[in-house]
């Protein structure tokens, strides 16, 4: 199909459309906030299970932690919905989409119709099946602000919590605990932390810094049951061994929000496939965010790249096209900026496997970069200690320039953009 | 909506630009009494070399801005009027996610006060300091039209 003829036509047919986006997080804001650069005309709607405006996700670890106040956390304040006209729907869960009458239909039958939607649903924290025990009080995911909230809220009855799970979410979760005074341990069923965003020379580093700091991480370790008669009293390991605790933070990652569509005729995988202009195999539905799965640049294969940064960009992206546009996505990553006991980590892309490696360690500084290379290409960096440049790697990354010619440049410090201009897309004219 | 510019054949790297940023940037405004400030005010602007030319770089309030999308915070905006990304340090968390996708490698971490270092076009004052500062002429903070004439008389030239 011919989608740059189907777009004028789209353009010119400027009339007033109902536009329903189910979610309020990053995707849904940036998706609002897209159609409005376009069209003032149609009809907005949100619809969010939560009962907030936008708030920043990302800084739920550090409303924990204490470092910011739950007010803080407000991503888009009552204003925004006013100034862009949105009809908000606040704590409204929305139970399935209709495709053939082009509907979703809410709690108690409640039913909108929509000329496009789009489904910005996110995610949740996955509870691992073979897990007994995830419904007592004192069990929590760590995703909302209502999950803080709870949490915070047992945090003068308990002394000791544990956090499932090595990855991102848990290691923030239990700086978290660490910064209110818990006694706090980690319990991860691999050999390392943070397996999915780090190597294990990075890893190692990290662990090292949440021990000095009196965290207690157990690898190697399974938890086969949170025990407690309604509230939790203990975790039970696998090998037996039962650790005392009233709070439990389970962060075994998180699982897209599909459920809407799963009886309708919406193509999911792990989450709703979408294609690069984030449409979804449905006419007029589009996916964005923690619920869509798209093109992987740096695997070369379909992933959900449940970030920040992922969702913005699909939700713009979605909107636009929702008012005729044809933007394009180059495809996603895996991209996260972390720092833990003032160690900054930033890991893109594919940071280990059987590929070339660049590689500089200095263990006095605690600054260990890495870049890996396929086929004269950056696919994955790590950069621990020391995240200077970061940006100039992610741009050769997303433009998978060809570096063969800078390569031994590409772990110098001083390394710049006008090393790098003449292998990517220069957007703007620097310099004369 | 002016941005700047650089004249690479002109830069010698004197750094001069870094010193009258990193003043702009210190509390006192004063190079000697900056020197002693408790914390070190930072350049936004870095002269580094490449293939034997010097070249200048700072934030571009680029078009794409990628950290405006990047940042949890909602700390970095887009005021589409001016054509300015603006930092909000009350917002910041200093997690870095800007330092992650700016293109141009232009914002820097300032690992003391948690923030980023990037140029805000010297938003204290009603232009950049470093145009006037460079002693070769190398800077112009000029609109995009501008530019164009300029490099076309140049070219004549």
């Amino acid at each position: 199909m011919n989608l740059k003829a189907e777009s004028n036509q789209k353009t010119k047919n400027n009339t007033m459309k109902n536009i329903i986006i189910i979610g309020n997080s990053a995707a849904g804001v940036a998706a609002a906030e897209s159609i409005r650069t376009q069209d003032s005309k149609s009809k907005i709607v949100m619809v969010s299970d939560e009962p907030y405006f936008a708030y920043c996700r990302c800084l739920i670890s550090n409303y924990l932690s204490g470092s910011i106040e739950e007010k803080k956390l407000t991503y888009r304040d009552e204003k925004f919905y006013s100034d862009n006209r949105i009809e908000l729907l606040l704590d409204k869960k929305v139970e399935r989409v209709d495709v053939k009458k082009k509907k979703i239909v809410l709690a108690e039958k409640q039913e909108l119709l929509y000329d496009s939607l789009i489904i910005a649903t996110g995610a949740h924290a996955s509870m691992p099946k073979d897990l007994k025990g995830t419904n007592k009080r004192g069990a929590f995911g760590f995703r909302t602000i209502k999950d803080t909230n709870d949490i915070l809220e047992l945090l003068p009855m308990s002394h000791t919590s544990c956090v499932l799970g090595g990855g991102l979410i848990g290691l923030k979760a239990a700086y978290g605990l660490k910064k209110r005074g818990q006694d706090v341990k980690v319990v991860v069923r691999s050999g390392r932390i943070l397996s999915q965003v780090a190597d294990d020379k990075a890893a190692g580093l990290l662990l090292s810094r949440f021990q000095e700091n009196g965290i207690e991480v157990l690898l190697n370790t399974g938890v086969s049951e949170i025990i407690g008669n309604g509230d939790v009293k203990a975790i039970k390991l696998e090998n037996g061994k039962v650790i005392g605790t009233s709070i439990v933070v389970v962060g075994k990652g998180v699982t897209s929000n599909t459920k809407l569509v799963r009886d309708s005729d919406v193509k999911i995988d792990w989450g709703i496939s979408v294609d690069e202009y984030m449409r979804t195999n449905i006419d007029n539905i589009y996916a964005a965010g923690d619920v869509a799965q798209g093109y992987d640049l740096t695997t070369n294969s379909s992933q959900v790249n449940a970030l920040w940064p992922v969702a913005v960009e699909q939700g713009k992206i979605a909107g636009a096209n929702v008012c005729g546009a044809s933007l394009k996505s180059k495809g996603s990553f895996g991209m996260n900026s972390v720092e833990f006991f003032g160690l900054p980590l930033i890991s893109m892309g594919v940071f280990e496997g059987d590929y070339e490696t660049l590689v500089y360690y200095n263990k006095e500084k605690q600054v260990y970069r890495k870049l890996v290379i396929d086929k004269g290409r950056i696919i994955g960096t790590l950069l621990l200690g020391d995240i200077a440049n970061s940006g100039l790697y992610f741009h050769l990354i997303k433009e998978k320039a060809d570096i063969s010619k800078i390569q031994d440049d590409l772990l110098d410090t001083n390394l710049s953009y006008a090393r790098i201009s003449d292998f990517v897309r220069q957007d703007e004219k620097i310099y004369i | 909506m002016k941005k700047l510019y650089y004249d690479v054949s002109k830069c010698l790297a004197c750094k001069t630009c870094e010193i009258v940023c990193a003043v702009g940037k210190s509390a006192s405004k004063e190079l000697f009494s900056s020197i002693t400030e408790d914390t070190k005010p930072l350049t936004c602007v870095k002269v580094k070399d490449a293939q034997g030319k010097n070249f200048p770089i700072a934030c571009r309030h680029c078009k794409a801005h990628p950290c405006v999308d990047a940042c949890i915070a909602h700390a970095l905006s887009y005021d589409a009027k001016t054509g300015r990304v603006l930092h909000d340090k009350d917002k910041c968390t200093g997690c870095w996610m800007c330092v992650m996708v700016c293109p141009y490698g232009a914002i820097r971490d300032n690992k003391k006060l948690k923030v980023p270092v990037r140029c805000d076009f010297c938003a204290d004052t009603d232009e950049p300091r470093c145009i006037n500062a460079c002693p070769v002429g190398a800077i112009m903070f000029l609109e995009e039209d501008e530019l164009e004439s300029r490099e076309q008389s140049k070219n004549k030239k």
